[in-house]
């Protein structure tokens, strides 16, 4: 589904030259779970960014079912990411004005094909557990509510591939537990998922796990190469589940 | 339940449950709107008064018999009055007259008056009511004054009443045995007029020669007579020439001629327009980079919101035509709002003749269709600044890095 091919990605920060992604090469097959796992900063969701195109690589080739995405306009990576891709993000990213069904129904506006409608966006929230709250307005939702609305609207297009960027970094364990078990069946039912997180906890969900570290990835082996504690830092929290 | 997403319910949405955050651009909007709308319904008022006043000034001439300047000094060749109608008098001429003037030059207009008789009619009035005749098609001086124009020349069996008189407007009313229909009631004029109804010359003649309608002493009115012949002279002749011109054939008449000109009054209403256009020209500008600001305000704001669409697969091209079309949904509540308290103050200043005395012109509302018309100039302008002003934002909204704005967080 999608192959990077020697990506980089510099950014230019006070008069110095920062590689946030390093001549990275990877590759995701259809029905993949694959996560990427590294500490803040390294890399990792500009790396994702960089697959879904909302980021243009320095240097590299991405292609996403054998279309190169560095060579389509912006018009056309708009229209692959509505019709292809679904976004999970840390925070929730519901617009705060509409309910949750409207949240859900929103992406369709701006998809070619626009099948969205009100029935298949209850049916979404009704797969996700949140169908009695639908009508209910973000700020009353709590974050596992948020975050379950966010990947229904995910799935709202029917998208191939979902990309969740530290989709349960703001999660305490239970409410990580149910989401990522969600993430799991729609995985299973044949979605592609890609997802980054600093968590390590999440590594048995992934068919295959990569670590980044200072812009490099490397696919995971056992034990992991890379320090997943930023010196001085606090440790991340351990659950005892799956 | 089918429904889908649209554009326009997801602007709606936005603005309703976000009122703080669209206050301020709305009240920029409702204040552009309120100062358009007051300069130009200001405008129409007071130029719909001034033609108005300038179609009540009656005749710049009338022409009478030569005995009426003896009996009524009053109303000498320097008349400082509006000329709108004959003062009662049984001196007449005919309207063989009115042919003669016909070879003068600059004459726009001629109309025939003839006084009848003052009758006691209790119904209408407690004091004495004149009667006259007038030619409803060539009337120039009565008609201007109704409070609302006749649909049709007057007909027989059809007459126009002052407004002291107590019928109202298809009433009927009855003068020495003859039934006649109001079809026209006058605005107040503070003279005689209000006390007068008004025939057509035919049904004055008919009743002119029923029984006990003239005094006794008076003499009778044959078909043809009149009293006076009102005129109206071309816009910009001399009057004193056309006036030397009508008295030459004859030392039979004389004529009556208005001694005051409209220009001055003119000028200073024609002033009016241009003072309160700039003032509104002042507040459009001053407002413009206002709304730009408020609007650039509002889209950095909302740039994480424009990030995730961003992510969504809404092109730049969505994001521009959002942007805008949110600005142009606040301009236009903005405008209504605006409009709609402009025009409630309005109504209140004008019922207590607040306007009038302040701007020192008399103030009349425009029409419905002149309100309707202001109201949509309003709004085309209040919706064009907003388009205008949220144009730079638009377009940095649709140019923004998505990935940076939307990993900024927010719940």
């Amino acid at each position: 589904m999608i192959e990077v091919t020697g990506v980089t990605k510099t950014y230019s920060a006070q008069g110095s030259e920062v590689r946030a992604v390093d001549d990275v090469h990877f590759e995701v097959k259809t029905g993949d779970f694959v996560l990427i796992l590294g500490r803040s900063g390294s890399g990792k969701s500009t790396l994702l960014g960089m697959l879904a195109g909302l980021i243009r690589p320095t240097n590299g080739v991405i292609r996403f079912n054998g279309k190169e995405i560095g060579s389509l306009s912006e018009d056309k990576i708009s229209e692959l990411r509505a019709k292809e891709i679904g976004f999970v993000f840390q925070f929730s990213g519901l617009i705060p004005t509409i309910t949750a069904l409207e949240n859900v129904m929103l992406p369709t506006l701006f998809s070619p094909n626009g099948s969205g409608s009100r029935s298949e966006a209850l049916k979404l929230l009704k797969r996700v557990g949140m169908s009695h709250r639908a009508d209910a307005y973000p700020r009353t939702l709590s974050s596992g509510e948020m975050k379950r609305v966010a990947i229904a609207r995910a799935l709202i297009n029917g998208p191939a591939l979902i990309i969740a960027d530290e989709p349960t970094g703001d999660l305490d364990v239970d409410t990580e537990y149910e989401i990522m078990e969600l993430f799991r069946e729609l995985n299973r039912e044949g979605k592609t998922i890609v997802m980054v997180t600093h968590n390590p906890d999440l590594v048995p969900y992934a068919n295959r796990t990569y670590g980044m570290d200072r812009g490099k990835l490397v696919q995971r082996s056992d034990p992991f190469p890379f320090r997943m504690v930023p010196e001085g830092g606090a440790q991340p929290h351990q659950s005892d589940r799956p | 339940m089918n429904r889908k997403m649209d554009y326009l319910t997801f602007i709606v949405a936005s603005i309703r449950n976000k009122p703080g955050r669209n206050l301020a651009t709305v009240f920029c909007f409702a204040f552009i709107a309120a100062n358009v709308f007051s300069a130009q319904y200001l405008i129409s008022g007071a130029s719909g008064s001034f033609d108005q006043g300038v179609l009540r000034m009656g005749a710049d001439l009338m022409v009478v018999p030569s005995q009426y300047q003896w009996l009524f000094r009053g109303s000498g060749p320097q008349n400082t009055a509006a000329l709108v109608k004959v003062e009662p008098t049984t001196f007449r001429f005919t309207t063989g007259t009115m042919d003669k003037m016909k070879n003068v030059t600059n004459i726009v207009k001629m109309s025939p008056q003839i006084y009848i008789a003052k009758l006691t009619v209790p119904d209408l009035s407690s004091s004495p009511v004149e009667i006259y005749g007038i030619d409803p098609v060539t009337d120039f001086t009565i008609q201007p004054w109704l409070q609302y124009p006749l649909d049709h020349s007057l007909n027989s069996g059809e007459v126009i009443i002052g407004n002291a008189l107590s019928a109202e407007r298809s009433s009927k009313i009855t003068l020495s045995g003859h039934t006649y229909t109001v079809a026209g009631v006058l605005d107040p004029t503070q003279s005689a007029v209000d006390h007068t109804i008004f025939l057509g010359l035919d049904d004055a003649y008919t009743l002119a020669a029923a029984e006990g309608v003239l005094p006794a002493a008076d003499p009778p009115i044959r078909r043809g007579d009149i009293n006076a012949v009102m005129v109206q002279v071309v816009p910009g002749a001399d009057p004193e020439m056309v006036n030397s011109r009508i008295r030459q054939p004859s030392n039979a008449i004389t004529v009556i001629q208005r001694h005051f000109a409209l220009d001055p009054t003119a000028r200073e209403v024609q002033g009016l327009p241009a003072l309160l256009n700039m003032i509104s020209a002042v507040v459009i500008v001053a407002a413009l980079p206002l709304i730009a600001l408020i609007a650039g305000m509002v889209a950095h704001e909302r740039q994480r919101e424009i990030g995730l669409f961003m992510s969504m697969g809404a092109k730049r091209s969505v994001i521009f035509f959002l942007v805008i079309v949110e600005s142009l949904v606040l301009a236009a509540i903005g405008g209504i709002a605006g409009v709609g308290a402009s025009l409630a103050v309005f109504f209140v200043l004008n019922a207590q003749g607040f306007l009038t005395s302040t701007l020192q012109v008399s103030f009349r509302m425009p029409s419905a269709a002149g309100i309707g018309m202001i109201t949509a100039v309003t709004l085309i302008i209040v919706i064009t600044i907003g388009s205008i002003a949220s144009l730079w934002p638009a377009y940095r909204s649709s140019m923004m890095n998505p990935y940076d704005a939307i990993r900024g967080g927010w719940r």
